[in-house]
């Protein structure tokens, strides 16, 4: 609690009318001129309720007091009047920009100054334990903050843990092979990111981004379901066997679907959209609904650009692997899929990086 | 003799003044005589003798705030005056001025001093 008062005023007469006034409620020390007053200051800032102080005085004047409470920053703390006779609106305004609270005029009348006092007083006091208030809430806020920011980084490892445990039941299954995977993934961020970048009207962030290539290893998920006889024959599909083989897009999603109570609706949504969508294109004759433009979401389009580029220069049980070169040629002319011409931009501009991603899981 | 007469003397409105200590007369007598102890006058003197012109001003300005508060309106008009003639800090006030605020403050001085006597008789 604060319960002093400062009077600082080079006229003896007048810090005894002072401490009259106000001696019976506080207490009152006084200093004759600006050096006595700031080394008063420096000892009790901390217990002054109020500074009383006179502008012209011997050895440092009021405005030197002022400037030291400025530098220090008691001045949001204590309230300071200052007395004096008349002043010029010069001078007060000087005052107030130092942050003055108000102005007691000589002659001094006994209760004006009291109230006057008790105010302020009253008022400061108001204001720092309001602040005081203020700042433990902030603190308790800041607390819960860092909490709920733990919690979310624990949700976001268990959502990828469930993305990379599903990964690997795809990979155990011999479904794909990890290689494919993690190309696939590797080739996603090479395109989502030039997305990003060139084309904003997608809305991608780096989030998103890190979302759609974790997600992109489950394009394939529903071939678990798929039997080994179809999915591992070492000749070309029947027509029926390939329009089952196609089926894989649906039950792909349908899996993912089950899992949708588990994790973020993000992670369901992204991972669901790439599942059933990324044997779409971009005319409308895809697989399995036929979507055509920008009705495929945006997740789905990426990979199936990634998908096919490697596949074209993978070898599979029926085909050997085009050159770089070729399979290039062929997405760019659309005698492989048909693809967004913004993610066809996206491609030709990041050619370099998916040559050097292909290379480097070669060797 | 009591406090009224001396106002009455050294020139200045008693009944404003002890409205503002709260019509406490043992107050205002209390402040009375300690003005007789006051530095300013004596400072303000030797410090124009010394042509010391910066402290001559700080003095007049303590003496004219005391004055207001003690309600001597008669000596607060002429060294409220010596004030602004000293603000500048450069220009040596007038004589006739300096004048006035020394029979001004030698009235009151004696009036007070009087005051004090009266009562110790």
């Amino acid at each position: 609690m604060r319960n002093r008062v400062l009077v600082v005023d080079d006229a003896e007469l007048n810090r005894e009318i002072l401490k009259e006034i106000l001696g019976q409620e506080y207490q009152v020390i006084t200093a004759a001129d600006g050096v006595e007053a700031i080394e008063l200051l420096g000892r009790h800032h901390a217990e002054l309720a109020v500074v009383l102080l006179d502008l012209i005085m011997p050895k440092a004047d009021g405005f030197a007091v002022l400037e030291e409470m400025r530098k220090k920053g008691w001045m949001e703390k204590t309230p300071v009047l200052i007395i004096s006779g008349e002043t010029s609106a010069e001078t007060e305004k000087k005052c107030f920009e130092y942050g003055v609270s108000d102005f007691i005029k000589k002659p001094f009348a006994n209760d004006i100054i009291k109230k006057r006092v008790n105010n302020i007083i009253g008022l400061f006091q108001y204001q720092n334990e309001l602040e005081e208030k203020v700042q433990k809430q902030t603190l308790a806020l800041r607390k819960q903050y860092s909490l709920l920011q733990i919690q979310a980084e624990k949700l976001r490892k268990s959502n990828e843990n469930i993305i990379e445990i599903l990964g690997n039941v795809v990979e155990y299954r011999n479904v794909e092979n990890g290689q494919h995977i993690r190309r696939v993934k590797g080739f996603t961020a090479i395109l989502a990111k030039e997305l990003m970048k060139e084309y904003p009207e997608y809305g991608l962030d780096e989030k998103k981004v890190e979302l759609i290539v974790a997600a992109s290893a489950l394009h394939d998920i529903g071939k678990i379901a798929i039997p080994d006889k179809i999915l591992l024959k070492p000749a070309k599909l029947t027509p029926e066997e390939f329009e089952y083989m196609k089926s894989h897009t649906t039950r792909g999603s349908e899996i993912l679907d089950n899992f949708s109570h588990i994790w973020d609706e993000d992670y369901h949504k992204t991972t669901h959209e790439i599942c059933r969508y990324h044997h779409e294109r971009y005319d409308g004759r895809g697989y399995p609904d036929g979507l055509s433009g920008d009705a495929i979401p945006i997740s789905a389009q990426l990979v199936s650009i990634a998908d096919v580029y490697d596949a074209l220069v993978s070898e599979r049980v029926y085909k050997s692997a085009y050159s770089k070169e070729e399979a290039f040629h062929m997405i760019v002319s659309g005698e492989c899929g048909v693809f967004s011409p913004k993610l066809l931009e996206c491609f030709r501009n990041t050619r370099k990086q998916f040559e050097e991603l292909a290379d480097k899981y070669k060797s | 003799m009591d406090v009224r007469d001396c106002y009455r003397i050294l020139g200045g409105d008693y009944d404003e003044v002890l409205a503002r200590f709260c019509n406490r007369e043992e107050l205002a007598r209390k402040f009375l005589y300690k003005f007789l102890d006051d530095q300013s006058y004596g400072l303000l003197m030797e410090s124009l003798h010394e042509q010391n012109m910066e402290e001559a001003f700080r003095a007049a300005h303590t003496l004219k705030g005391v004055s207001q508060n003690l309600g001597f309106d008669r000596l607060q008009k002429s060294v409220g005056e010596l004030t602004e003639a000293l603000r500048s800090g450069k220009e040596r006030p007038s004589d006739a001025l300096v004048e006035q605020v020394r029979e001004d403050y030698k009235t009151t001085a004696e009036a007070i001093q009087m005051l004090r006597e009266s009562v110790s008789d």
